[in-house]
């Protein structure tokens, strides 16, 4: 099946993934690891390991920051 | 509501009073209402500037931090003579000088499990401008038990994330479930960050905090704006709720007892 992936905010990726494929696979070919994005179908999130049924699908980044002072992570931004 | 703008206000408020959208009632609804900003750095800075000259009655700042140097590049609340000094000290320092009709309230503390609750549902709106994960989720977690909107923005280098959060709408956990490993995801504080970028999500964020208490326009329900610096666009990013949400989904949680806001912050089924 081919996928459409699109990065918000980055590139839009044409993927090739197996009848067994999931949507970490999708992930995989873009590079991104699962742990750093959400992947939304129709505006929902999909768990990773669930196999692909669409030919279309938007990858979030999750960020993290509010401009911290300290890289120790620190409650101030 | 009584409306009781004298005429010092009405002069300050002028040109909110004149707008049809706000008038004098929604300069008092903003006098009369309440903002829990979370954190008082980049993005705290331009939204307590904001709220605090449009006059929103009562600010609660929370932070545990002091003012260092480095932050003077994008914190605009705080100033060279203020390094050292606590932020939320520094906060209601600067809000003192800008507008004496609104009262800080200066919470020089981390939010914790046992403040969060109790802080969150003392406010009329939470603006999210913390920098990281643990707060981010207790805060959207506490905000939806309470029925406390968020306005959540978040920063990266160039780029930027603002949503809003409704007790009717989506939750940020319906977006992101469980928030990242520690250390797999990078921050400010490593790879920099644009002084200007934490001044215009900050500024959206606190358009929609007016918004909120002014109960008009559209807010950022079920979308996630996303803006690039760099290239100078936004992107809307629709998103629904999810039934299998822990937090306001069909089995969700009345409490954050238990919860534990490290790693990926993850509730158990």
């Amino acid at each position: 099946m081919d996928v459409t992936v699109e990065v918000v905010g980055e590139e839009r990726h044409e993927v090739s993934v197996g009848s067994e494929g999931t949507y970490a696979d999708l992930l995989a070919a873009v590079d991104l690891s699962p742990h750093e994005v959400s992947v939304l179908v129709d505006g929902r999130p999909v768990p990773e390991d669930q196999r692909v049924e669409t030919d279309h699908v938007k990858v979030l980044r999750l960020i993290k920051g509010g401009s911290a002072s300290s890289p120790d992570g620190s409650e101030s931004r | 509501m009584s409306l009781s703008l004298d005429s010092t206000q009405l002069d300050r408020y002028s040109r909110h009073i004149i707008m049809d959208e706000v008038g004098p009632e929604g300069q008092q609804k903003l006098l009369d209402g309440s903002a829990l900003v979370v954190g008082a750095g980049g993005l705290g800075a331009p939204v307590i500037q904001y709220l605090a000259a449009a006059g929103v009655g009562r600010i609660g700042v929370v932070d545990d931090d002091v003012v260092e140097r480095s932050n003077l590049q994008r914190q605009v609340i705080h100033a060279d003579a203020d390094v050292g000094i606590p932020k939320v000290e520094s906060a209601k320092k600067f809000v003192e000088r800008l507008n004496p009709d609104v009262t800080v309230e200066a919470h020089e503390t981390r939010l914790d499990t046992d403040n969060v609750e109790e802080l969150v549902a003392d406010y009329d709106v939470v603006v999210d401008a913390s920098d990281n994960f643990p707060t981010r989720y207790m805060v959207n977690d506490a905000a939806r038990i309470h029925d406390v909107p968020v306005a959540h923005g978040a920063i990266y280098k160039f780029e930027g994330q603002v949503t809003t959060l409704t007790p009717d709408g989506p939750c940020y956990r319906c977006l992101f479930r469980e928030a990242p490993e520690p250390g797999t995801v990078p921050d400010c504080a490593t790879t920099g960050v644009l002084g200007v970028l934490p001044g215009t999500v900050g500024c959206i964020q606190a358009t929609e905090a007016m918004k909120l208490l002014l109960e008009t326009g559209d807010v950022l329900e079920g979308r996630l704006l996303f803006y690039d610096a760099m290239d100078m666009t936004f992107e809307t990013v629709p998103y629904r709720e999810n039934p299998d949400c822990p937090v306001c989904g069909e089995s969700a949680i009345d409490s954050i007892e238990g919860i534990e806001y490290s790693g990926g912050c993850t509730i158990a089924d």
